[in-house]
């Protein structure tokens, strides 16, 4: 009789929403309001809650980085901010028009679109998207409304494999169907729905190399999970699927990235939020993911010892120390969300053993040692980090 | 041995123009360039100063015309009082002669040899003579050509002619033909020199008709004629033996006592008592062998202790009442020796500043007229300190003026003015270029003196204005008046300052308000599609809102009008 597995599907706990006249109201009123402002004399502004690192906190009880509530307000007559006023009414506009319409742009061209050179100046409305995008970013966190729910996305990154069946618009399929490629998941998931799902959890990998090492070995099949390729630090939409596949689907979260600095802020990022984006933690953080390696532990344990590689810069007590991947490790050892026992001895363990180790070390054993052994051993028998 | 005889037999007395005619340097006749705006400033001096002293707005009209190589025929003429005839060859043959020789009084000329060096120099560069036309408004009009006999220091009349005045013409013009000379238009040539009268006489029109046949006109700005200077006493701390000794034969006072207080100022009969004691005190130091005992005496006599002094010698009483004696005498018999005295006590003694009533300064009101009218500047202010004295009793005063932008073309200008006539030469040497130059310029907003669009001038006025060697074109160095110019640049920069740093925020505001206004077709764009309001109505709410906010700004100075950020 098989053994009951550690992990499986729960019972959802969050229902998806999408409602496009939210966007539209919001962005009248604040219309309205600066008319209002300017025609009584009065100065016209946003808030904008401030970014940086100086405007977030770690909720402890939800345990997600959220945004504080400091306020920058962008007045229209201020030499500093007229330009940025202008910049912001001109994307308010443009949602405006993309979203009654039903209309998606990208950011580029979102830029594209509203970029023009001012009437009677030799000055344009937006010099480069490095002036659009944190715009675009500005309005997302002043009116509480994601970028995707402003018709605005990003280029698609990352893909999924597994037996889950999505409704994308007039389209419905089933995500191990696809062939060995998966299906990339794209800079809006909200319209997303899924009618189907035939796995017990979903395990998130860093690389793609490994996603489809896992694909081709039949893991999703075999162990019933489905494959995330993250590509790298995960997109605002694999993050966004993969806290709606949590919340709504109830489906655990893995997750398995190198064991690096790298790797494991990549875990962070998916589990607790960003600072950059703490002001959409609570949709795109999933803070009941796990961790299932590269851990330290894994190099003696599966005898990785002559497949590790050495740290890079100068380690905390060497003269000049501690630089690049060393210090990036003790900054993660400062993290809230990594003061407990097992993530603080992973972490000194790294430093002690100045070394990181790659998913794909596990080829070392044999193609597939990660998933026949490595990994269904370590998931089944509830063998995590938090 | 040659026998005294036969030596002085070559022995001629030289006279008055025989000696100007050799030494022409002294009178400004040095140079090609120089000579003709010698001539030319003599001219219209002469036009300057007697318009004013007849309480008329002047016009003056000069014109050059060139004859040949080196060889112009320069005419003057002007709406003054005229010349009566009988005068005609004292003005402008005899050196040394005038209405104002040997007076304590602010001139533009000294002593008198002005027109009449001007008539020489045409004699004996053209060997002409001069041409004098002149009315004073009566039936006849005088036409005279005038020549200078050298030997004899006279003005000679070699052809005279009457004309009808109908029309009541009043005036004079003159005509002289000069050779060896050149007309430049430099900053040392008469165009130059005319538009430097012209600043610091606004009340004057003058014209100037150059060779080529331009005419240039330097128009009249103020209707005050200057008042004629008045004459003033000389002040004792500003006299020479000499003075004391000319001055005590020439007086009709019928004692010393009443000759020193009725010529001199700041001296009374209590003051004689105390020159009569400081010379007896001098005489009686004079009298110590002792040097270091004299030394000390005659610092304590400095110090004002002429009582303790004279007690310190025996029968020093029998002195002072012969010294008093000599206050009796009458001052035609006052010997060198004595004047020497008087001379020598007045060092020690105080004595009031002099007065200052006969200065005429330009004043700040005519000299920012005069700036604006010629230079069209966009800032121009004055400065026109209170009378000071230099060398213990010598009055003088100090005007600015300054003036920034508008037409005046970058690189610093300074017009230098002594008793109101331009200096052009020297200039490195002079007071003026030293205080100008010693001032901090950055101080006051003019980051590249040298590049700014800058006119400074300067003018010192005084009784005695202390040349530098025979040119009379630049001013000694002399600590009191340079500290006084200094002043006045500084107190006139301050004011620049203050324009310029007013300027600046304006030109900020201009810009912020362009910042803002840019934007405003955009946003009203973008604000019609959020609320759908009409997109030019939206424009005209934020222009309004501009406006009214540097409406506000501008009635409330440099107070910041709250923007919240």
């Amino acid at each position: 009789m098989p053994k009951p597995k550690a992990v499986r599907r729960e019972k959802p706990r969050e229902r998806f929403s999408y409602d496009p006249t939210k966007v539209l109201t919001r962005l009248e009123e604040y219309g309205k309001r600066i008319l209002e402002d300017i025609k009584i004399g009065k100065n016209p502004y946003f808030d904008i809650p401030m970014r940086g690192i100086g405007n977030v906190y770690f909720d402890e009880k939800r345990r997600v980085i959220r945004m504080g509530d400091k306020l920058s307000r962008r007045y229209f007559l201020n030499v500093a901010h007229a330009r940025k006023f202008m910049q912001t009414l001109l994307i308010m506009a443009y949602v405006k028009r993309l979203v009654s319409e039903n209309k998606h742009a990208s950011l580029r061209e979102a830029y594209y679109a509203n970029k023009h050179t001012i009437p009677g100046t030799k000055e344009n409305t937006f010099e480069d998207q490095r002036e659009s995008d944190p715009i675009i970013e500005d309005l997302e966190r002043m009116m509480g409304v994601l970028r995707e729910e402003m018709h605005l996305t990003a280029d698609r990154r990352g893909y999924i494999y597994g037996d889950i069946v999505i409704r994308d618009g007039e389209d419905e399929f089933n995500t191990s169907k696809l062939g060995m490629g998966g299906w990339a998941v794209p800079g809006t998931v909200e319209h997303l729905q899924f009618p189907e799902i035939n796995v017990d959890y979903a395990l998130v990998v860093e690389t793609a190399a490994m996603a489809d090492r896992l694909i081709e070995e039949k893991f999703p099949k075999k162990e019933k999970a489905l494959i995330i390729a993250t590509q790298g630090q995960a997109s605002r939409g694999v993050r966004r699927l993969i806290h709606r596949l949590h919340y709504e689907e109830g489906l655990p979260i893995i997750v398995f990235t190198d064991g690096d600095p790298y790797g494991w802020y990549i875990y962070s990022t998916i589990k607790q939020g960003s600072i950059n984006l703490a002001y959409l933690s609570d949709k795109l953080a999933t803070p009941e993911a796990k961790f299932v390696g590269m851990t330290m532990d894994d190099i003696k344990r599966y005898g990785l010892e002559n497949v590790t590689e050495k740290l890079k810069g100068i380690p905390p007590n060497k003269k000049g120390g501690p630089t690049a991947d060393y210090k990036r490790i003790l900054e993660e050892m400062e993290y809230p969300w990594f003061q407990n026992r097992e993530w603080q001895r992973q972490l000194k363990m790294a430093v002690k053993m100045g070394v990181r180790i790659e998913q794909q070390a596990l080829a070392n054993k044999s193609l597939e040692f990660v998933a026949k052994r490595y990994l269904p051993e370590k998931i089944n028998s509830g063998d995590l980090l938090p | 041995m040659a026998e005294a005889n036969q030596l002085f037999k070559e022995f001629k007395i030289q006279s008055v123009s025989e000696f100007f005619r050799r030494n022409a340097a002294m009178l400004g006749y040095t140079g090609k360039i120089r000579s003709l705006t010698t001539v030319i400033h003599e001219a219209v001096t002469n036009s300057l100063d007697a318009c004013e002293e007849a309480g008329i707005l002047p016009y003056v009209r000069v014109e050059i015309e060139e004859l040949g190589r080196e060889h112009y025929k320069v005419i003057v003429e002007d709406n003054g009082p005229g010349i009566p005839e009988k005068y005609i060859t004292h003005v402008f043959g005899k050196m040394l002669a005038g209405t104002k020789a040997h007076r304590n009084i602010q001139s533009r000329g000294q002593q008198g040899i002005g027109i009449s060096g001007a008539v020489m120099f045409a004699q004996i560069t053209s060997g002409k003579a001069t041409r004098v036309i002149t009315s004073t408004g009566d039936d006849r009009i005088i036409e005279a050509w005038v020549k200078i006999d050298v030997d004899r220091n006279e003005g000679k009349i070699v052809k005279k002619e009457k004309h009808p005045n109908p029309k009541g013409w009043r005036g004079t013009r003159i005509e002289l033909e000069v050779k060896n000379v050149r007309y430049v238009r430099s900053k040392q040539g008469i165009y130059w020199y005319l538009k430097l009268t012209a600043i610091a006489n606004p009340h004057a029109h003058i014209e100037l008709i150059e060779p080529d046949g331009k005419l240039i006109v330097f128009p009249r700005s103020s209707e005050d004629i200057p008042e004629p200077p008045v004459e003033m006493k000389p002040h004792p701390r500003g006299v020479l033996t000499d003075d004391v000794y000319r001055m005590a034969k020439k007086t009709r006072r019928s004692s010393v006592k009443r000759f020193l207080v009725g010529e001199f100022s700041r001296i009374s009969d209590k003051k004689i008592d105390e020159l009569v004691e400081y010379i007896a005190a001098l005489r009686l130091i004079k009298t110590e062998d002792d040097k270091n005992v004299q030394e000390q005496l005659y610092e304590r006599l400095m110090k004002g202790e002429v009582k303790a002094v004279l007690r310190s010698f025996k029968g020093y009483t029998k002195v002072v009442k012969q010294v008093a004696k000599l206050m009796d005498k009458p001052p035609e018999k006052l010997s060198w020796h004595e004047a020497e005295e008087i001379v020598e006590a007045f060092r020690y003694m105080k004595f009031l500043a002099p007065p200052t009533h006969g200065l005429r300064p330009i004043g700040e009101e005519n000299i920012e007229k005069g700036l604006t009218n010629i230079l069209k500047p966009e800032f121009v202010t004055a400065v026109t300190r209170s009378p000071k004295v230099y060398s213990g009793g010598i009055p003088f005063q100090v005007e600015v003026g300054l003036a920034y932008g508008g037409e005046i073309p970058g690189g610093f200008e300074l017009l230098r003015y002594a008793n109101r006539v331009p200096l052009l030469f020297d200039a490195g040497s002079c007071v003026t270029t030293l205080a100008a130059r010693s001032v901090d310029w950055r101080r006051y907003k003019v980051d590249d003196l040298d590049r700014a669009p800058l006119v400074l001038m300067i003018n010192v006025i005084s009784v005695h204005v202390p040349y530098t060697g025979t040119g009379k074109q630049s001013i000694a160095n002399v600590e009191e008046i340079q500290n006084e110019i200094r002043l006045a640049i500084m107190d006139a920069a301050r004011r620049l300052q203050t324009y310029l740093s007013g300027k600046h925020r304006r030109l900020h505001q201009a810009k912020r308000r362009r910042t803002f206004e840019k934007y405003v077709p955009e946003i009203a764009k973008a604000l019609s599609v959020l609320t759908g309001e009409p997109e030019e109505e939206v424009k005209n709410y934020f222009l309004s809102y501009i406006e009214g906010h540097f409406a506000a700004k501008e009635a409330g100075g440099a107070e910041e009008v709250s923007e919240n950020a």
